[in-house]
């Protein structure tokens, strides 16, 4: 029964991580970037409901509207204002412009918010479900934090594989300039693939603190660098491989803090990480690139 | 069947990519020392069989004897090492790294010394260091490239980009030398100068020549024998007028005698 | 006089160059020591500037020369650090020579780095790519996350060592090494700029000996074309393998010079942000370019300390000017004309129209 229960918030986890891993590899998919700035993204709309409930004094759902807005802006025009410049870069070159975007919206949030932790408000609280007689407890937070990842699956699956904007997507990761002669507006997707990147964080970002309430400019740090190592883990590029990276990951380290040791739990994920990608180097779910020679 | 040497030889060797058959049936015989051509349509299968020969792709079926040795199972860096050299279709040079630096590597093998010795700059490395300069200098003037010996490769012109590449696949002393269109992009003069050097090359090293091309003038002036390739399959093996002659090529490939003088 | 000439030809010339730059720096700042003309702020970051060029030149190797992104240095350098302390502290009684014990400490930190640098080696380059970066970020995390949770200790009867929790019991005279997420405390400060100096001028021309040597051109090779290299019989993994290990060497060494300049060393300083803060020195400078390594580090880490004056934003600042130089620097126009302003190395008729 404890296995179960910890295999639940194992995936209440996971699915956090696979939200702000489906970022990640939508950005790489698209744009062929490594966006490390998207962690802070998430630090941005954990901060914009903050204070939509503290200081404004606004009911839930604005809350969670208002950062799903903010970020969806702030993935945009970062994307306009530093990476567009650098397309035809190398992407080292892009990695480290990522880097001090990064820098720059931990600094401008310690000195706007300042570096003390605040606790993020309760926004959904509906208690445990109780089952097996009391023996499993199930937070409905995880539940929905389960669910809302499913359905955020489902929804960009559908919109990638049926709509238009989705379809210019799918040519812009292949091929770029082909999909330009084609009149595909490359900018335009790119920026529509940046804001649903940071909306999804937005949302991710909501879930986590509810989670974890401890709000200060770093938070973003450590579930970015996790979700990265997700969206590799499960294939970069690949949107179920983002899913399941993720909800694997949040897995693993919930077992292992549960049942080897919380202090090396991070040590023991990113061991299996190693594992996995020796059997399968392109990910789980990643596609094999051939070189023509 | 003579008792020639063969310095290649395969056997029926094939591969399938998935479902695709993209090579069947292969088989040639090359003598040492020969200048061999190797021609066909665009896709039929040519530089997949270099790749073969060279085991940057494994043959799904048949076999390669190099010099009478069985490499069907060898890897790429020990196929070089047992002999084979070659060129690529989209050249491949060092981009990064010079003119001279790029024959360099091809002779690495030929000077040991340890990375301790190497770090260190002791008396033994800067005397193979000396070693390995003179050799690709050298061999840089066989080709005319010593005067840039310091340029970047990719900083050179395209004719020249050609023959450093050819450079370095023959410093690693190669007993076979695969040239994938090497003539591609040249003009009639640098073809014929190219003609000239293939020559000086088959009889200065002691080398066999396999090579891929499609201008004719080319093949037909210094290749003893051509296998034509269509689909995957041989289509005719025979010396240059036989080929020239031959109804089929003529249909798949040649066209008639005023198209060939392009 | 032959010899002096030969130094700045071609090749060497490099590696002249370079060495010239950190030696003429050296003199000039020992100089303003000695006046008292250098605040003591900018002496106490002598050491630390000094270990960062050497750790970001390690890095230059693999990233630059070898042509693959390394997401985890920082480690080695923890490694080297941590090695260090114990060295030093384990050798106090019968090396009581500071620059001897120094000696000591950085030759056997820089060789456990490396031996840690030959076993990471093993599955990372079995990857390529973006997946190579991952599991070097992976490794680092993980040294990390076991230093963290290491105690170890020393007395009279040798060492004593627990994983997680601190079990460890101490005779009286003893010490505590590495405890824990504490790390090191009460490290003799042994390091010295002079040393400092010593080992990145080792570092330059083993850099520079190694990228003339075959050893080199088979590694530059391997990152330019990995298929070209195969087919003139270059081993792919035993070339990278060979950078990505003396690498791992160097950056011990500097992270033994990093450890023993500060009483107190924590193992989560070697994060993950470190190793990205490393990263930015190695691209600013220019990938393969040892020189401009030198420069960028040295002005990266100090310019937070000259920024000062800007209190909270400096910081900030610093982001903004990294941006910026990465746009103007990756900008097609300026890009063309620096281009026709260095016109060397130029052959004529420039078609690579192929």
């Amino acid at each position: 029964m404890d296995f179960l229960s910890y295999l639940i918030t194992g995936l209440g986890l996971g699915s956090v991580y696979a939200i702000i891993a489906l970022g990640y590899t939508m950005v790489y998919g698209i744009a062929k970037m490594l966006n490390f700035a998207h962690g802070d993204v998430i630090m941005v709309g954990a901060y914009a409901a903050f204070f939509m409930v503290g200081k404004f004094n606004m009911p839930a759902i604005v809350a969670i509207l208002v950062s799903v807005l903010v970020c969806t802006l702030l993935g945009v025009l970062i994307e306009r204002l530093a990476y567009k410049p650098l397309r035809e870069a190398s992407s080292l070159s892009v990695l480290i412009t990522a880097i001090g975007v990064s820098y720059f919206l931990q600094n401008g949030a310690q000195i706007l918010w300042g570096t003390d932790t605040k606790i993020f408000p309760t926004l959904i609280d509906f208690g445990n479900i109780s089952l097996f007689n009391g023996a499993l407890q199930i937070s409905v937070l995880t539940l929905v934090t389960i669910l809302v990842c499913v359905v955020i699956m489902i929804v960009l699956t559908a919109f990638i594989n049926k709509t238009k904007t989705g379809k210019a997507m799918r040519a812009c990761s292949e091929d770029k300039a082909t999909s330009q002669l084609m009149g595909i507006n490359v900018n335009t997707t790119i920026s529509v693939t940046f804001a649903i990147g940071s909306g999804l964080a937005a949302i991710a970002s909501v879930l986590l603190c509810s989670t974890y309430p401890a709000v200060n400019p770093t938070l973003g740090s450590m579930p970015g660098i996790k979700a990265f190592t997700a969206a590799v883990f499960g294939g970069i590029g690949s949107i179920p491989g983002a899913f399941v990276g993720g909800l694997l990951l949040g897995i693993l380290e919930t077992l292992a803090k549960a049942y080897i040791s919380s202090q090396m739990s991070d040590a023991i994920v990113f061991l299996v990480l190693i594992i996995v990608l020796l059997i399968r180097p392109t990910g789980l779910l990643g596609k094999k690139i051939s070189e023509k020679v | 069947m003579s008792n020639e040497r063969l310095i290649l030889k395969t056997d029926n060797l094939g591969i399938d990519f998935g479902g695709l058959t993209a090579v069947n049936n292969f088989n040639i015989e090359m003598k040492v020392n020969e200048i061999y051509g190797l021609i066909g349509p665009n896709g039929a299968g040519k530089t997949t069989i270099f790749n073969l020969l060279t085991k940057v792709y494994n043959p799904t079926r048949g076999q390669i004897y190099l010099d009478g040795q069985d490499i069907t199972n060898e890897s790429t860096v020990a196929v070089n090492k047992l002999g084979i050299s070659r060129t690529f279709q989209n050249i491949r040079l060092f981009k990064e790294m010079t003119v001279i630096d790029n024959v360099k590597v091809g002779l690495e093998y030929s000077q040991k010394y340890s990375l301790l010795e190497a770090v260190l700059h002791l008396p033994s490395c800067h005397k193979a260091e000396l070693a390995i300069d003179e050799m690709a200098h050298s061999l840089l003037r066989v080709f005319d490239l010593d005067e840039f010996a310091d340029a970047k490769a990719k900083n050179l012109p395209y004719g020249k980009q050609r023959k450093l590449e050819i450079a370095r696949a023959l410093a690693t002393s190669p007993k076979l030398l695969l040239l994938d269109e090497p003539a591609a992009g040249m003009n009639p003069y640098e073809t014929k100068e190219l003609m000239e050097t293939i020559k000086i090359v088959r009889e200065k090293f002691s080398v066999s020549i396999l090579l891929i091309e499609h201008d004719m003038k080319l093949v037909m002036g210094i290749c003893e024998k051509i296998t034509v390739l269509n689909f995957g399959q041989v289509l005719a093996t025979g010396t240059p007028d036989e080929i020239k002659n031959n109804p089929e090529v003529i249909a798949a490939y040649l066209g008639s005698d005023e198209e060939q003088e392009g | 006089m032959n010899k002096l000439k030969a130094a700045f030809l071609g090749k060497n010339k490099n590696r002249s160059i370079c060495v010239g730059v950190v030696l003429l720096a050296y003199i000039i700042i020992e100089v303003l020591m000695y006046t008292g003309s250098l605040k003591s702020l900018f002496i106490n970051l002598l050491v630390p500037v000094t270990s960062y060029i050497i750790v970001a030149l390690a890095l230059n190797l693999v990233v630059g020369v070898s042509g693959e992104l390394s997401l985890g240095h920082a480690g080695f350098m923890s490694i080297g650090a941590f090695t260090g302390v114990i060295v030093a502290n384990v050798t106090a009684t019968f090396i009581p020579n500071d620059v001897l014990r120094l000696i000591v400490a950085i030759i056997i930190g820089a060789i456990v780095a490396a031996i840690f640098g030959f076993l990471i080696s093993i599955p990372v380059l079995k990857l390529q790519g973006d997946y190579l970066a991952i599991v070097t970020l992976a490794f680092g995390q993980i040294i990390k996350s076991l230093i963290n949770n290491t105690f170890l200790g020393y007395d009279a009867s040798g060492f004593h060592f627990s994983f997680i929790t601190n079990k460890v019991q101490l005779a009286s005279g003893g010490k505590m090494l590495i405890n824990g997420p504490i790390g090191a405390t009460a490290t003799d400060r042994i390091s010295t700029f002079t040393m400092a100096v010593v080992v990145l001028v080792l570092t330059l021309l083993i850099i520079f000996n190694f990228m003339n040597s075959k050893y080199g051109r088979s590694v530059m090779a391997t990152r330019d074309d990995r298929i070209a290299a195969q087919s003139v019989g270059i081993n792919i993994v035993k070339t990278k393998t060979i950078a990505f290990v003396l690498s791992a060497g160097i950056a011990g060494a500097a992270g033994v010079l990093y450890g023993l300049n500060f009483s107190t060393l924590v193992p989560a300083k070697f994060d993950f942000n470190q190793s990205i803060l490393i990263l930015v020195y190695v691209v600013l400078g220019g990938l393969g370019n040892m020189l401009g390594t030198i420069i960028s580090t040295a002005i990266l880490v100090l310019l937070p300390e000259l920024l000062r004056f800007l209190a909270d934003y400096r910081m900030l600042i610093y982001a903004i000017v990294l941006i910026i130089i990465m746009i103007v620097t990756n900008n097609p126009t300026i890009n063309n004309i620096i281009k026709k302003v260095f016109k060397k190395n130029r052959t004529e008729g420039d078609h690579n129209d192929v």
